[in-house]
């Protein structure tokens, strides 16, 4: 064996680490500026091109504030229907084991794996007037698709695994022993899940739920399909914001955007503020 | 009885992981489960508590049966080993949890709270979070969360499992002393011996899911009566000794008339002594050379490899002669230093003997090759293993019968070679087709009641190592007449209570009428994978009318003959 002389590693970085770290965190944040920073930049500077009032006016017309009750409506519905499944689907996978689990896991993931036009389609096929169940609704007066309920089905469907993919990590993760002394405790199941269960996972679901609405008030594909785009009853504010925009009515187009990005904003303000609570909240 | 227990079973996929486990604790007792892990002793605790459902067996608290009832309404305390504290409450919250629950008036719940904390020493620490404790605090915490309902059972899963040593034993205190205090009914699970003992009024030993042996901890260390309680409870040297009498020897016995009476001989490492070759000691065990000495503090830790020819062990194959544990005093060990590479002798101050049926086995060889092939069945290996007995193989014809549990082949000749053993003075017997697998079945019949008892205690010692069904067969001749199947069935009624009591059996019972032979042997046809435990009389007629066809063929079956004692047929009718 020859003794080889090895150079000492050294504990500072080298001068080319350097300039990789700092090539890299360029690339990321440049590719944000062009992709993210300059288009909401752009959407604020178009919504304004006219001046304060014409923005603020954009909102009196009565098909956008139309619009605006409507996403409203739908995430009211379809936030709290995903957040009522999704605990529940997420208490079934975390705490028992029974046949069809996986199959139930990837079921609770189709949403992520289908595009949302495909989503809206199935509506239609289902309920739309030549669909499986159309000759019936149509006996019964009954209209899902090109109105409220289609749009809230649409939403939900697109929407659903949010919570539940939120939980069930969270309580595979947090087991049982808690709930189970309860119970030696003489507690009710629901004592158990109100005084135990929700506290534990109460920063997970908000998460979960911030994630839900987000989705719900700037879902456009699937709601497209199913919607009709009527104005003023079955559009939603991003589908609104295209119907503007086709009618050259910029301004408004952008100022309903605004709109949307500063719901996205305080999605996100909100989603952070949670991830910090969940981290300090874990010991 | 506060607590009692009647053949509680639990399967897990067909396997039970509590098996027929019989327990009564008393009003204010202490018991402690002790066993390795996975011997159920959890399962078994969190069952009592009702956390999951029983497959078989009644649960009692307090006369009350509770088999059926939820966890919620047992009104048991119940502590686990991650504290199981809830995170996001107060201690107070904690500690009160169980009144809020039960809608107790705030004033009492305070004050409930207060005492609670005093007992556990923690006054002062309401507003904590269970973040802001140590372990040991947390621990307190659950304790006092536990009482606070006044429970009249506490139930405990290794308390003390996850903390550090010191914190463990002053906590090991403050329970004992609650627990006296308060004259709580107390079961704790632990798989650490030395925490059994400083805390158990009794203790009981859990192994593969039954539960062994229960009894106060100086009893239970002194007289095991199981190779696995013998070692898991403190450390212990298993050798075969040789019964003369009132004595134990260790050396085997030179030739005498018949087969020399084998026992199993626990000698514990501190009753063990090593004294200067040319000195005797009081029983002596054999000489040895010192392998290893280890200092241990207030103990020195000697091992001795004792020459071969003058003890054998009585588990696991260790063929340079047996390795003896030995453990002095500071004042032996200056009495008489030894070091590595010694030659001394070794001596037993007290020798327990196990009142095992089976000590060892002994393969004997009719044919050259044929004990190899032998030792190697699944059978033979497998219970080998399990009851830690050890296989011997003798000389191919030697023409003595061997100590312990002589094995011969199956096949032609096997009839004639296990006359000769059983006549020449052996007390059982196994026979062994070439590549016997485990069996799915215990076919038990007992040809004369004279050999009634000493089948069940062969079987019985058996049906613990090997998860098999147990049939008890009662045969009579289709010409009996009425009072002779009334003779049976009584039989099997006796039979079956016998078991039960004495052995702890759980037998399947079965009657056949029609030629004895043939229906014996449509029995053990029902399943392939069958093992006959038969008792006969002593005049071995028996084995010549019933077992042949599953010595000699056609139908070739692992089969153990179980001789009546003389003894006992001369006492018995």
């Amino acid at each position: 064996m020859t003794a080889v002389t090895l150079p000492a590693p050294r504990r500072a970085e080298g001068i080319g680490a350097r300039v990789v770290r700092a090539l890299l965190i360029g690339i990321a944040v440049s590719f944000l500026a062009l992709l993210l920073l300059a288009p909401l930049g752009a959407i604020l500077a178009q919504a304004l091109e006219r001046g304060v009032q014409v923005y603020l006016d954009s909102f009196a017309d009565s098909d956008t504030r139309a619009a605006i009750r409507l996403t409203l409506l739908t995430a009211a519905i379809a936030v709290p229907v995903n957040t009522i499944f999704g605990v529940c689907a997420a208490w079934a996978i975390a705490r028992f084991e029974f046949r069809g689990k996986s199959l139930l896991i990837t079921l609770i993931d189709l949403p992520f794996a289908v595009s949302p036009v495909i989503a809206g389609l199935v509506f239609v096929l289902l309920f739309g007037s030549h669909g499986w169940f159309g000759a019936w609704l149509l006996e019964r007066d009954i209209s899902i698709i090109f109105a409220l309920p289609g749009i809230v089905l649409a939403t939900t469907f697109v929407t659903f695994p949010y919570v539940a993919r939120e939980l069930i990590p969270l309580m595979q993760q947090q087991g049982s022993e808690e709930e189970v002394a309860a119970i030696t405790l003489g507690a009710r199941p629901w004592t158990v899940f109100a005084r135990i269960t929700l506290p534990k996972i109460r920063w997970g679901l908000l998460y979960g739920v911030i994630l839900c609405n987000a989705r719900a008030m700037g879902e456009f594909g699937a709601v497209s399909v199913v919607s009709g785009h009527i104005r003023g009853l079955t559009t939603t504010m991003p589908l609104h914001v295209e119907i503007l925009y086709n009618e050259y009515n910029f301004v408004a187009a952008f100022a309903v955007a605004s709109l949307l990005a500063l719901l996205a904003m305080l999605t996100l303000v909100a989603k952070s503020l949670v991830e910090w609570r969940m981290g300090s909240g874990r010991t | 009885m506060s607590i009692s227990l009647d053949q509680v079973t639990k399967r897990y996929q067909d396997l039970p992981v509590v098996n027929d486990v019989s327990l009564e604790v008393e009003a204010g007792e202490f018991l402690v489960l002790l066993g390795p892990s996975g011997s159920g002793k959890s399962t078994l605790l969190r069952a009592i508590a009702g956390l999951i459902d029983i497959d078989h067996g009644r649960i009692a608290l307090h006369g009350r049966d509770v088999t059926r009832t939820s966890a919620r309404e047992r009104e048991i305390g119940f502590v686990f080993q991650h504290y199981a504290l809830f995170r996001h409450m107060t201690v107070a919250d904690n500690i009160e949890f169980a009144l809020r629950v039960r809608r107790v008036r705030a004033a009492e719940r305070v004050a409930r709270r207060k005492e609670l904390l005093q007992l556990v020493a923690l006054e002062g620490m309401d507003s904590r979070l269970p973040s802001e404790l140590s372990g040991g605090q947390q621990q307190r915490v659950a304790v006092a969360r536990a009482l606070a309902h006044r429970p009249r059972v506490l139930l405990m899963d290794e308390p003390f499992g996850a903390l550090d040593a010191k914190i463990r034993e002053e906590l090991r205190r403050t329970i004992r002393q609650i627990q006296r205090d308060l004259g709580m009914t107390t079961i704790l699970v632990t798989h650490d011996q030395e925490e059994a003992f400083a805390l158990a009024d009794r203790i009981g030993v859990m192994h593969q899911g039954r539960l062994l042996e229960c009894g106060r901890p100086d009893d239970l260390y002194a007289r095991p009566a199981s190779r696995f309680v013998a070692t898991f409870l403190g450390a212990a040297n298993l050798l075969l000794g040789y019964r003369r009498g009132e004595h134990v020897h260790f050396a085997a016995p030179a030739h005498a008339a018949g087969p020399p009476d084998e026992v199993v001989a626990v000698l514990r490492p501190e009753e063990t002594e090593l004294v200067p070759v040319g000195k005797t000691p009081a029983t002596p065990v054999g000489r040895g050379t010192v392998e290893e000495v280890q200092f241990g503090g207030a103990v020195e830790r000697v091992r001795v490899r004792l020459s071969d020819r003058t003890a054998r062990s009585a588990s696991g194959a260790d063929g340079a002669g047996a390795l003896l544990d030995v453990t002095r005093t500071l004042a032996d060990k200056r009495a008489f230093p030894v070091a590595p590479g010694a030659e001394v002798a070794v001596g037993a101050r007290r020798v327990h003997v196990l009142p095992t049926p089976i000590t060892s086995f002994t393969v004997l060889a009719t044919a050259a090759g044929i004990a190899g092939q032998l030792c190697r069945t699944p059978l033979l290996e497998a219970l080998s293993s399990r009851m830690q007995a050890r296989i011997f193989e003798a000389e191919p014809a030697s023409g003595t019968v061997p100590p312990g549990l002589p094995v011969i082949p199956t096949g032609p000749g096997a009839l004639a070679a296990a006359r000769w053993q059983l006549e020449h003075g052996a007390r059982q017997l196994l026979c062994l087709p070439p590549g016997a697998e485990l069996p799915g079945r215990v076919v038990i019949h007992v040809q004369d009641p004279a050999a009634r008892s000493s089948t069940f205690l062969v079987a019985s010692s058996l049906l613990r190592h090997l998860h098999a069904e147990a049939v008890y067969l009662a045969l009579r001749d289709a010409s009996a007449s009425e009072s002779g199947r009334t003779s049976g069935m009584r039989d099997l009624l006796d039979a079956r209570s016998a078991a039960m009591s004495r052995h702890g059996l759980d037998l399947r019972t079965e009657l056949r009428l029609g030629d004895p032979r043939s229906e014996l042997q449509a029995e053990l046809a029902l399943q392939p994978r069958s093992l006959l435990v038969i008792g006969v009389g002593p005049s071995l007629d028996a084995l010549d009318r019933l077992v042949q066809p599953a010595l000699e063929g056609p139908t070739e079956l692992p089969v153990l003959v179980v001789r009546a004692e003389l003894l006992e047929h001369a006492g018995g009718g």
